[in-house]
């Protein structure tokens, strides 16, 4: 690091002071509001729903099973997940182009749990200005209470939030029960722990600072942005020059604009802007500075909507598209991976095997005078049904299976292996040959599956 | 402004060594996040190990999934903290200067 360089940037040594965003009231903020509260309420609530004697969403860790309701991903079904990520992804851009920071404002975990600990933090230390006074003032015992319960609020809040966490990969009843009997095992407990503790600094101590610092997708959010992409702006042609007057002159003979320059729309801010310079990347579109704004133009008896939720195009007076290349693109996408993928879910065949050839021997000469080769077959049966299981050989000649039983009996949700025992006569098959076996469920024709494997015979 | 203190006028800024730690830390744990799943999508760490001398390499999945995302996560630090490292002893760019882009056109 050079010298010039840190003077640049503020120099190392700047000292990070805390913003104190002042409460607001306002339509967006109770929409934020009612975000919280279904996002959260999802969260905490879903692992404790059943589901036919299991929770309903369990990403069953340990045992490599992922439950979502009625559907059970295994490891093979990796690609689902994959798929899942990518429409998540496309459904970010398509919104952002649509209607900029959105997710931002109101669903980003970040946003939501920070607005959780603001609310902690009022309810302990009081508004804006007596959390300023409280934080400049003497420790007193009252300060020491009220620190005390802000941080016991915060800190129970985060434990929970850490223990519904590890609830999502391990059921969590057992979990609960570990917890209150202080049997919790060493990497739940340290996992609780972990995302607690990462909850408690992210929503209390570091907040929109993360925005600022640590979000990529507040840096490229920009890229998917256009004339028409629905932005929190400031309206300068009918704000400004902004300066303050009187209640009842007539602002526009004094050359004044519809701004008062009360600075709400600065104070309202968790991020610290200035609306009024710009479209800033900082900027998290919570729409504090439109409430804030709203309540003062109401105030002074003008028009609301100086500052507000509108298109480049639009403050310009020229006509809203919302139908334009950029956001037909992104929904033809997202329709045809959404279609595709409900598609593939529905249609992903239930039933899997592997077939791994035994080590110890390459081959065996049987007295009858035939070839034999072992194989360990494994049966895979994602079904919600217990199956019986046939097994057929193809692709030798005169070839002939031999196994425990005339049917294997697999579990619903297990994995069965069986050694077979794959024959044919000698001569028919010289050297190394494919092998395809294949599995049909006796109770439903249509689940099967086979695979492939080796047949190694000696070469005469 | 007089009215408003620096906190209120988005001069708030983290100290450089925070800022360091932030963009270190963070992008390593979502790369960790991603390469876990797509590692263990595949592998079954209780099944990893040396195939002449058990035990395997991890006693529990759990402990297998928790000790490969560390180790992601410790590698894909390392990668950022270089990456960073390079960005910010690099030499600044030239000061732009006033003479036209299409230097030729302008030549005598």
């Amino acid at each position: 690091m050079t010298a010039p360089d840190a003077a640049q940037d503020g120099g190392l040594y700047a000292t990070r002071q805390k913003i104190y965003p002042r409460e607001i009231g306002g339509r967006f903020q109770r929409l934020r509001v009612i975000a919280v509260f279904v996002l959260l309420g999802i969260y905490y609530v879903l692992p404790w729903i059943p589901w036919g004697g299991r929770q309903a969403v369990l990403f069953d860790l340990p045992a490599r099973k992922f439950h979502i309701f009625a559907l059970t991903l295994w490891p093979q079904d990796f690609y689902f997940l994959t798929w899942l990520l990518v429409i998540a992804a496309l459904s970010l851009f398509f919104f952002t182009a649509l209607a900029g920071r959105l997710f931002c404002g109101y669903a980003c975990p970040q946003t939501v749990w920070t607005e959780t600990f603001l609310w902690m933090e009022r309810l302990a230390e009081g508004s804006r200005s007596q959390q300023m006074k409280l934080a400049r003032a003497p420790w007193t015992a009252e300060k020491f209470l009220r620190k005390a319960a802000k941080q016991l609020m915060w800190i129970t809040f985060a434990l929970w939030t850490g223990f519904t966490f590890v609830g999502y990969f391990t059921p969590i009843t057992e979990l609960a029960g570990k917890i209150a009997s202080f049997s919790t095992g060493p990497w739940e407990t340290f996992w609780v722990l972990f995302y607690g503790g990462a909850t408690y600094v992210n929503a209390g101590f570091m907040r929109e600072q993360v925005c600022k610092y640590m979000c990529p997708y507040a840096r490229f959010q920009s890229a998917m942005f256009d004339r028409d992409t629905l932005i929190i702006t400031y309206d300068e042609r009918r704000g400004e020059p902004r300066g303050a007057r009187k209640k009842g002159t007539d602002h526009k003979a004094k050359g004044l604009g519809d701004c008062v320059d009360c600075t709400m729309c600065v104070q309202v801010c968790p991020t610290g802007i200035d609306i009024r310079e710009g479209l800033q990347y900082e900027c998290i579109a919570c729409a504090a500075c439109i409430d804030a704004c709203d309540e003062v133009m109401d105030k002074v008896g003008y028009p609301r909507g100086l500052i507000r939720y509108d298109t480049q195009s639009g403050l310009e007076g020229k006509r809203k598209r919302v139908l334009r290349p950029r956001t037909m693109v992104y929904a033809t996408l997202l329709a045809v991976l959404v279609a595709g993928f409900a598609v593939t879910l529905s249609g992903r065949s239930v039933v899997g095997i592997d077939v791994i050839r035994d080590r110890n021997a390459l081959y065996r000469e049987r007295p009858d005078g035939r070839i034999e080769n072992v194989y360990n077959v494994k049966i895979l049966n994602k079904d919600r049904n217990a199956h019986e299981f046939r097994i057929t050989a193809s692709g030798l000649p005169g070839v002939e299976v031999d196994y425990t039983g005339p049917t294997v009996w697999v579990a619903p949700g297990a994995v069965q292996s069986v050694p077979v025992r794959v024959r044919v006569p000698r001569g028919s098959v010289q050297g190394g040959t494919d092998l395809v076996l294949s599995i049909a469920a006796t109770d439903r024709p249509d689940l099967t599956a086979s695979g492939k494997a080796r047949f190694i015979a000696p070469t005469d | 402004m007089p009215l408003l203190g620096d906190e209120y006028t988005g001069t708030v800024r983290w100290p450089r060594l925070r800022q360091d730690v932030a963009i270190v830390t963070w992008p390593s744990f979502l790369v960790a996040s991603v390469a876990t799943m797509i590692c263990f999508a595949f592998i079954d760490p209780v099944l990893v190990g040396n195939d002449d001398y058990p035990p395997p390499a991890f006693a529990t999945r759990m402990s297998g999934y928790a000790i490969g995302f560390f180790f992601f996560w410790l590698i894909s630090a390392l990668s950022s903290l270089l990456t960073l490292y390079l960005a910010r002893t690099a030499h600044p760019e030239p000061p732009e200067t006033d003479k036209p882009d299409d230097w030729t056109r302008s030549a005598p």
